[in-house]
């Protein structure tokens, strides 16, 4: 329903124009209120508090005339510098009332973002999960992944400005599972559960090469000093002991904070389950890198994610690792993953180097942990052994044979 | 080369195989619930600026102020169609303010001076009361504030004007700011076939 037919007319049919002639309590109200309203300091709304507590038809009609009597005196002689204004007209002119061949201007009206766009982002997502799924677990190439997660940043971060994200689809998948009257898009469901099918069969490709937040905090981690040994910025000289980058954390405590993020998901799911009035999105409210994406945010959250990013120069991917909702969710169906990364398939080189140069603490016993890698291919880079083959053949979870 | 499966390998075949129906199954029950794409809308029934009754009241800009966009996606739109192209109109002059010397107000209600004044067709100098007026609402210029939008409210004006949100503009933010400031609870994001708007 339009707000403005229906109610209107009645109120012009019966109030006369402009309301300039009150025969009623209503009109004496309503015109009390609008002298209110355009002489703010003229009259004060005593007539009209009184007219509210008094019952009498008498009394109403006294004051009406009270009213209008207040107002005109008002509008001659205390207000005599501004205009006497008066609605000249209570229908809108129609074009042959304006004559001389008035056409009608259009209403601007701006169309929605079109489906196809919509779809676009879909396949670019698809194409994005793909591509990255084939350049960690076939090409192996540390290089490609950053080209991809550059070009993934740009586009889901800073062309579409962060919204949607799989991350936030989460509370949407929410409401439209507890709200009936809620809307969800086809393109949601599909941001939503593309990556997650993905990472049963894969693994965690989607946060490796795809996922905006993570490129951001991924090319912000500073790079180690070289390689093997002496790869460490800060190292003393015991080596070992001395602090380097990326800082290591200890298993445990990596452990303990790892749970933040699934109480982020439940906390964030039962706050997108409540009703309309009290529902509130806190991934989207916190999400810390969205204000970059858009160069514009409220001031805490642009701290806490410039906090966040200098925090990740040292330590890789904080956001991703201990608080994202949606990496929880991943790294429980990247468990059962069929395909994963395999850094040494060849069980005689098991030299380590892959595991000092994974900066998240995905390594374990010399193997890459499932629910915790997040496929940024640094450990080929560091293999000797894929440094002097280049490519190698094998791309399985099979031991090879060649030497 | 395996010849034979182990039993782990069977059960994470089970497991992965269970997990994916599970989630097609998630899909299919969420889209046999998508009725379309979402979008932010402006209730004017419940908006304060544009809701006939709430007269008197003051002006509520959290539209122009609250959007994550620098210039807000929400604009002032006037239906023609209802617009009574008033000689004088109070949602384009301030009609508290003084009156120059062609009887006009002297200032103008917008802050940003988005809306254009013109007349339709010839004026005649000596009546120019007697006359249509066309206003138009500069699009880069306005930011929703909602001052006009009041200022045209009956009983001074016709109710011709009202806050939209701007489709191509706005960011579809899952977590509308606006909406969460808004007092009226007047924004919803439905869908776009719900969208009641003028034009």
């Amino acid at each position: 329903m339009n707000p403005r037919t229906g109610v209107k007319k009645t109120n012009v049919t019966e109030q006369g124009a402009a309301g300039f002639s009150p025969h009623g309590a209503a009109s004496a109200l309503e015109f009390a209120a609008l002298a209110n309203q355009s002489r703010p300091r003229g009259m004060k709304p005593a007539a009209l508090l009184f007219s509210l507590t008094s019952f009498s038809l008498t009394s109403f009609l006294l004051i009406s005339v009270v009213s209008v009597g207040v107002f005109l005196l008002g509008a001659t002689q205390a207000f005599a510098q501004q205009i006497d204004y008066e609605r000249p007209v209570d229908v809108a002119p129609s074009p042959e009332d304006i004559g001389e061949e008035y056409v009608l201007p259009v209403t601007p009206q701006a169309p929605p973002r079109a489906q196809w766009r919509e779809a676009v982002d879909v396949a670019v997502l698809a194409a994005a999960l793909l591509l990255c799924t084939w350049i960690v677990l076939v090409r192996r190439s540390r290089r490609w992944l950053v080209v991809l997660s550059i070009g993934c940043l740009l586009y889901f971060g800073f062309y579409r400005e962060g919204c949607i994200c799989p991350i936030g689809a989460i509370q949407n998948v929410v409401v439209a599972l507890t709200d009936p009257n809620a809307a969800i898009s086809y393109f949601v469901i599909a941001f939503f559960l593309l990556p997650l099918i993905m990472t049963v069969l894969f693994g965690r490709v989607f946060c490796g090469g795809v996922c905006p937040l993570g490129a951001l905090q991924d090319l912000v981690l500073l790079p180690t000093a070289g390689r093997g040994a002496g790869r460490y910025i800060f190292t003393t000289a015991g080596g070992g002991a001395g602090r380097y980058i990326p800082l290591r954390v200890p298993r445990v405590l990596d452990k303990i904070m790892g749970t933040f993020k699934w109480v982020y998901l439940v906390l964030a799911i039962w706050l997108a389950a409540r009703p309309t009035e009290t529902r509130d999105f806190i991934i989207c409210r916190f999400d810390p890198f969205v204000g970059f994406f858009r160069f514009t945010g409220p001031t805490h959250m642009l701290l806490i994610g410039a906090g966040l990013l200098v925090l990740g120069m040292f330590l890789g991917r904080p956001y991703c690792r201990y608080l994202c909702p949606y990496g929880a969710i991943l790294s429980l169906l990247s468990r059962i993953s069929w395909r994963y990364v395999t850094i040494t398939p060849d069980k005689e080189l098991d030299c380590g180097l892959c595991a000092e140069s994974c900066p998240y603490g995905a390594m374990k016993d010399l193997r890459a942990e499932k629910s915790s890698c997040l496929f940024c291919a640094r450990c080929f880079n560091a293999c000797p052994r894929h440094r002097v083959r280049g490519r190698p053949e094998v791309t399985s979870n099979e031991s090879s044979q060649s030497s | 080369m395996k010849d034979k499966p182990t039993r782990r390998e069977v059960l994470g075949h089970a497991v992965r195989g269970a997990t994916l129906v599970g989630l097609g199954g998630l899909g299919f029950y969420l889209i046999r619930k998508a009725n379309g794409e979402g979008v932010w809308q402006i209730d004017c029934e419940k908006c304060v600026n544009s809701r006939l009754g709430a007269v008197g009241v003051e002006v509520c800009d959290y539209c122009a102020t609250s959007c994550v966009l620098g210039l807000s996606a929400v604009r002032a739109v006037n239906d023609y169609s209802i617009c009574g192209r008033c000689y004088i109109c109070p949602a384009y002059f301030d009609i508290k303010s003084a009156v120059n010397e062609e009887g006009l107000p002297s200032q103008k209600l917008c802050p940003r001076d988005a809306i254009d004044r013109k007349p339709i067709g010839w004026v005649d100098p000596d009546d120019p009361a007697n006359n249509y007026y066309e206003y138009a609402i500069d699009e880069n210029l306005c930011n929703g504030c909602g001052k006009c939008v009041m200022a045209c409210k009956e009983p001074a004006g016709l109710n011709s004007i009202r806050l939209v949100v701007r489709y191509d503009l706005c960011l579809d933010c899952n977590r509308c700011t606006i909406a969460i400031a808004c007092p009226d609870e007047a924004y919803e994001r439905k869908p776009l076939s719900e969208d009641e708007g003028v034009g």
